[in-house]
């Protein structure tokens, strides 16, 4: 329990400390958020033009529609608000920074996953929530237990985040390759803006199934919206699991290998 | 407090290939050897000099202790652990501090990557503020806490570095060229900071230094490693009286004389007027000192140990030798 409770405040410090970093550039701040603003109102406009040519989008009403974008924005975001840390690994393993978070007594995780949280990403993710829930009003299955499975399968999408993640820092110690593979985790997840309905078989299953970028994104929608099946549910929660084990094994195996090129 | 037997750790390189498919879709590689059955222990409390020439192994033979990196084969103790298993209590108990590394948060003053420390060593409040005074005050640099470190010059910043890597009281310290990049001043602070840092708090320390006078200084203990091999395992006296076969002669003149005169004790290995230096044998020193009085009118005469990168420059020629 205690050594838990030092890893929470090893953490809360370590994001205080970003921030206080990221506030030093008060101009990119700005260029920032405006990047992010202009981004999601752009794809936003595109979605409401589809729907000024037509009713629905594989069945889905544009409120409908419109839930799946903002979860995949929420997931999306709360993710990089986690996960920034991540994108500056190689830089660490390069100028052998990483080592001296080895050298310390705390899991190397706190640091290098999750030690750079971006509050920016999470001043975004309040619009989106209003937004998500000004669009749920206007769906009529929506119970107490589907918002609730909802939120839980979210949680369950950030296990996902965190397995992928770790799968990249395992790949940045071997081959100290991290942009190119974040690069490819943020376009295929960015193929579930929308309802992964819309792609034909097998294409869906592959990116539902196999590579879990569905079970990610659209069925914490769907879950919300009633319309799943609970066997989906407990894949999806399974999945998340093994694939989380999986990276960890990764990792361990990534620490043997390391050769500390670095500096 | 540290036992190695027989370590070894042998890196893949990989071999470029003059075909770029087969450099791709048929890779060679070759195994580097960076230690090589390496074997020597070290007791609490001491100072160990760790040298040797780029590439042979220090760095990698330290990380090893550290726990950075994983041996192909041997035995390795710390503190009674494994290294590698990187056990929580046993990196409680070290510090590493490299002189080529930052672990400050740049943008941030050097108090806010003390705070971190505090809290990553859970360090009790007294003992941290007794920490940070006693260290600011040998380093003397109190008022640069404050500072963001992206302010600080070279030799402020390794301060800062010394005091966030000590913080903590460790047992065990292992110092990776802590002087690199320093000016002569800077360096002499951190010297003199190492010496009394160890006679107070009595941890054991590993020295690895380019600037032998580093180690002269500070360390008793000599460990040599070349091409992955421990060649010497001493003291640093034993090794100066074996290898010292030179002794610089310095001679301050009276007045001017001429180059003959001069010569005639032997040829100047350094002539500015009024100081001459001579290299001389050390079993031909009687012999020339008397050539010494009976030539050159002198105020002043001294006698020096070759310099102890001249002693360790032979020491390696006759291991080539052998």
């Amino acid at each position: 329990m205690n050594t838990l409770v030092k890893q929470f405040r090893l953490f809360t410090l370590f994001s205080r400390f970003a921030l206080r970093t990221t506030l030093q550039a008060r101009m990119g701040i700005v260029f920032f958020m405006l990047g992010k603003i202009f981004r999601f109102v752009f794809i936003f406009a595109l979605l409401a033009f589809i729907f000024s040519k037509t009713k629905t989008l594989k069945g889905y009403s544009f409120e409908q529609t419109a839930v799946f974008f903002l979860t995949y924005n929420i997931i999306d975001s709360v993710s990089q608000v986690l996960f920034r840390e991540v994108y500056r690994f190689r830089y660490m393993v390069v100028s052998g920074t990483f080592d001296m978070v080895l050298l310390k007594p705390f899991h190397p995780f706190i640091k290098v996953l999750v030690g750079g949280v971006d509050l920016l990403d999470l001043v975004l993710v309040i619009p989106y929530i209003i937004l998500l829930i000004i669009a749920a009003f206007h769906i009529s299955a929506i119970t107490f237990g589907s918002v609730l499975l909802y939120i839980l399968l979210i949680i369950n999408s950030l296990l996902f985040a965190s397995a992928f993640h770790i799968c990249v820092l395992s790949m940045g110690l071997i081959f100290t390759e991290v942009d190119h593979a974040i690069m490819i985790y943020r376009d295929v997840t960015g193929l579930a803006r929308m309802p992964m309905d819309i792609y034909k078989e097998p294409v869906r299953s592959f990116f539902t199934f196999v590579i879990p970028v569905g079970l990610m994104m659209s069925i914490p929608v769907k879950a919300f919206m009633n319309i799943l099946v609970w066997p989906v549910i407990f894949y999806a929660f399974f999945s998340s699991w093994v694939l989380l084990w999986g990276s960890i094994v990764f990792w361990k195996r990534a620490l043997k290998k390391y050769q500390s090129w670095g500096g | 407090m540290i036992s190695v037997k027989n370590l070894t750790k042998i890196y893949q390189v990989h071999i470029r290939q003059a075909n770029l498919l087969k450099d791709i879709f048929f890779r060679t590689y070759k195994d580097k050897a960076a230690l090589q059955n390496a074997s020597f222990s070290i007791g609490e409390n001491e100072l160990v000099g760790f040298i040797g020439p780029n590439g042979a192994g220090k760095t990698t033979t330290l990380k090893i202790l550290a726990g950075i990196l994983y041996p192909t084969s041997g035995t390795v103790s710390v503190l009674g652990t494994v290294p590698f298993e990187k056990n929580h209590a046993f990196l409680q108990q070290i510090a590493f501090i490299m002189g080529q590394r930052n672990q400050l948060i740049w943008d941030l003053p050097a108090s806010d990557t003390f705070a971190l420390q505090k809290e990553i060593y859970s360090i009790k409040d007294h003992m941290y503020k007794k920490q940070v005074e006693m260290l600011g005050g040998l380093l003397k640099c109190d008022h640069l806490f404050d500072k963001p470190v992206k302010t600080l010059s070279m030799g402020e910043r390794m301060k800062m570095e010394l005091i966030s890597g000590l913080l903590h009281k460790p047992r065990l310290i292992f110092f990776d060229e802590p002087t690199i990049g320093l000016d002569i001043f800077s360096q002499e602070i951190i010297r003199n900071f190492i010496k009394s840092y160890q006679s107070e708090s009595r941890a054991t320390i590993i020295l690895t230094s380019h600037y032998l006078e580093d180690v002269k200084q500070l360390a008793k203990r000599l460990i040599i490693i070349d091409k992955g091999s421990i060649v010497y395992d001493g003291s640093m006296n034993n090794i100066i009286e074996q290898y010292s076969k030179i002794k610089l002669l310095t001679v301050v003149l009276d007045k001017t004389v001429n180059q003959m005169e001069i010569r005639a004790v032997a040829p100047p290995f350094k002539y500015k007027y009024p100081k001459v230096v001579y290299k001389v044998k050390k079993e031909e020193l009687p012999e020339k000192m008397k050539l010494v009085v009976k030539y050159l009118p002198f105020s002043d005469l001294t006698v020096e140990d070759a310099s102890i990168e001249e002693i360790i420059k032979q020491f390696f020629k006759e291991k080539t030798w052998e």
